[in-house]
């Protein structure tokens, strides 16, 4: 004899769906009931991801953030630059003079002049230089916002760099012409700088000491460096090298851990609240789902009675359970996503176009309605263990 | 006695335990195809019992012999086979219930349709049609049950039993909630329709005044003693095979 499963399933799903339908009203309370519980959790989780991808996307954006800043001279040769570059920590990495030698006196063509700017050596990969090409040879400059706004210039103007020496008791002015080749945004460097080619910087240097032919670049030792970590989690290990070898240098690290501990709290956090929540809510569709079979007893008895399989009348409830949890679903979503829009709103004026205070993504969305669905059909399971052990001849006793 | 739908002897089934326990026998007791058997005895002499039984719901204590079409029942039962004994109730009996019978979230339609629906068979088929028009049930189609007459409801729980073409109707106390005149009607109904279908019916009723003015053949419950009940009917059998 051969068992009517396929169509004896597909019934009872048709069954499961038809009554959800017709006790509507039943139905829209469980349905309710776990977008109460699921729409407060998806908003909580937006705001986890929002503010925290707000925070890293902040950090990462500001330069300065990789940045490992070498403090004291050193006596660093190019075989130790050549090992730097292979480090993998290593973002960008470029030699510098010592910071005393590096200072230069600015004059625009107007008139207006600018003492004591920092001159910063640079190459192609320099985060602040934020995709600008670099300066060329030794009559191209690229200055700092600050520097430009005193020097009133834009870039294409010509200024006059000027290099003092004391030698032999005598004070001697180099006057070097400059192209301003770009100038930078305010947020990359916040103080008066002049960047320019490592080869401007050590021909500045070499003429402040007196050397009048330049050392080649390949074969001199340079007091300090810019070193910027190629990532975020980089930084801290970076700096540990660099420690280990007696260098000093400072990061910013604390605001990087203190991104990556709101991260770690607020996840946790939510995984308390959300195991509460869902915990409560499990229970409380199991009672719900268990007390239905208790409700129906007297239809289930019937459809076992007319030859439905046990196992057809335990998915019973399981069909149930599915349908209200990807409904309840749904309704979160919806519900959250309109909240998450709310608080983006309200928070406009405090976000850049690209940051969102509540950040919903399809795929959080996708995870939560896969485990909802899963935790359902786990909470049906009982009530639908107890259907399949419903006597059908108690359908046939007068009740 | 070759061929028969229904071929029952030395079936024994126990309900409750201790003092209200009780114990029904069931000594012979065979149906043909198209013949209509009614069982009759008071409130509480086993009838039920006895549908249990026949209905394949009710685990029997020891069986001699059941047999239902090709089916041997009595081996289903020892093997515990459940789900075969569900597809035998699916495929071969149909079930008229004293009330309800009817599922409350369906409409008329799907409820004649359910047996149908199980089995995978056709919707909507000349046989369906037939028996809603027979048995007056067109306007009522998109109706919930809630919304019938329990006259109605009785009319629509006998399409269902018949809607899969069964071999073998059980119907327990069927008319028992309806008046007088509709109870008539309605038992009218039923064995017409099983006869012009030749579906062996088996009918557990307590009123034998209105069984009797059909052609239905009785069989008794002999109460032997507290807690035991018979049912036989040996006497038919060794007449028949007397003719």
């Amino acid at each position: 004899m051969s068992t009517p499963r396929l169509s004896a399933y597909r019934s009872t799903a048709r069954l499961a769906l038809i009554d959800i339908l017709h006790e509507w009203r039943v139905s829209f309370c469980l349905i309710l009931a776990l977008a109460a519980v699921l729409a407060p959790l998806l908003v909580l989780f937006g705001l986890k991801s929002g503010i925290v991808t707000t925070m890293r996307d902040r950090l990462l954006s500001d330069p300065r953030t990789l940045e490992v800043v070498v403090v004291g001279s050193y006596r660093l040769d190019p075989a130790w630059f050549a090992s730097l570059a292979n480090n993998p920590a290593v973002g960008f990495a470029i030699p510098r003079t010592r910071s005393l030698a590096a200072t230069i006196d600015l004059q625009a063509a107007e008139g207006r002049s600018l003492a004591g700017a920092e001159l910063v050596p640079t190459a192609s990969g320099d985060p602040l230089l934020t995709g600008q090409a670099p300066p060329n040879g030794r009559d191209q400059v690229i200055l700092s916002h600050s520097a430009a706004q005193k020097l009133a210039v834009s870039p294409g103007s010509q200024i006059t760099a000027l290099v003092a020496r004391t030698l032999n008791g005598g004070r001697q002015v180099q006057r070097l012409p400059l192209t301003v080749g770009a100038v930078l945004p305010e947020a990359s460097f916040g103080r008066d700088g002049a960047f320019v080619s490592l080869d401007m910087l050590a021909a500045v240097e070499d003429f402040r000491d007196g050397h009048d032919t330049p050392q080649p670049l390949q074969s001199r030792t340079f007091a300090s460096l810019r070193l910027f970590a190629a990532s975020l989690d980089a930084v801290q290990g970076l700096a540990d090298q660099l420690r280990a070898q007696s260098i000093e240098v400072r990061t910013k690290a604390d605001e990087i851990a203190m991104v990556k501990s709101v991260d770690k709290t607020l996840g946790s956090l939510f995984a308390i609240i959300a195991s509460l929540a869902i915990g409560g809510y499990l229970l409380s569709l199991a009672a719900s789902l268990w007390a239905n079979v208790d409700r129906k007893r007297k239809d289930l008895a019937l459809m076992r009675l007319v030859g439905f399989p046990p196992g057809a009348v335990m998915a019973f409830p399981v069909v149930q359970a599915a349908l209200i949890a990807i409904l309840g679903t749904s309704l979160s979503a919806a519900l959250a996503g309109g909240v998450a829009w709310i608080v983006n709103t309200m928070l406009a004026n405090t976000l850049s176009r690209e940051e969102f205070a509540c950040l919903l993504l399809p795929g959080d969305i996708a995870v939560a309605l896969a485990v909802t669905v899963v935790l359902a059909l786990l909470a049906s399971s009982l009530g639908g263990y107890r259907a399949a052990r419903i006597d059908p001849a108690e359908s046939l006793r007068e009740i | 006695m070759a061929g028969a739908l229904l071929d029952i002897r030395d079936l024994t089934g126990n309900r409750g335990a201790g003092s209200q326990g009780f114990t029904l026998q069931i000594e012979a007791l065979t149906l043909h195809q198209g013949e209509a058997v009614g069982i009759i005895g008071p409130s509480g002499c086993g009838k039920s019992t006895l549908l249990d039984l026949v209905g394949l719901v009710l685990r029997p204590q020891q069986a001699g012999c059941f047999r239902l079409g090709s089916h041997d029942i009595a081996a289903l039962w020892q093997q515990d086979k459940q789900s075969a004994l569900a597809a035998v109730r699916a495929q071969h009996i149909g079930y008229v219930l004293q009330t309800g019978g009817l599922l409350p979230f369906l409409s008329v339609r799907d409820n004649i349709r359910l047996s149908c629906d199980l089995l995978g068979l056709p919707r909507n088929s000349q046989h369906e049609q037939q028996l809603i028009k027979v048995l007056g049930l067109g306007r009522l189609l998109d109706n919930k049950p809630a919304a019938l007459s329990i006259g109605e409801r009785q009319r629509v729980a006998i399409a269902r039993a018949l809607a899969h073409k069964p071999r073998l109707i059980l119907a327990d106390e069927p008319t028992a909630s309806l008046d007088p005149a509709h109870s008539v009607r309605v038992m009218e109904l039923l064995l017409h329709i099983a006869r012009a279908l030749s579906v062996g019916i088996l009918v557990v009723s307590h009123d034998w005044d209105l069984l009797s003015r059909f052609e239905v053949r009785p069989v008794q419950a002999q109460m032997a003693e507290s807690g035991l009940t018979c049912f036989s009917d040996l006497a038919y059998r060794q007449g028949g095979q007397n003719e």
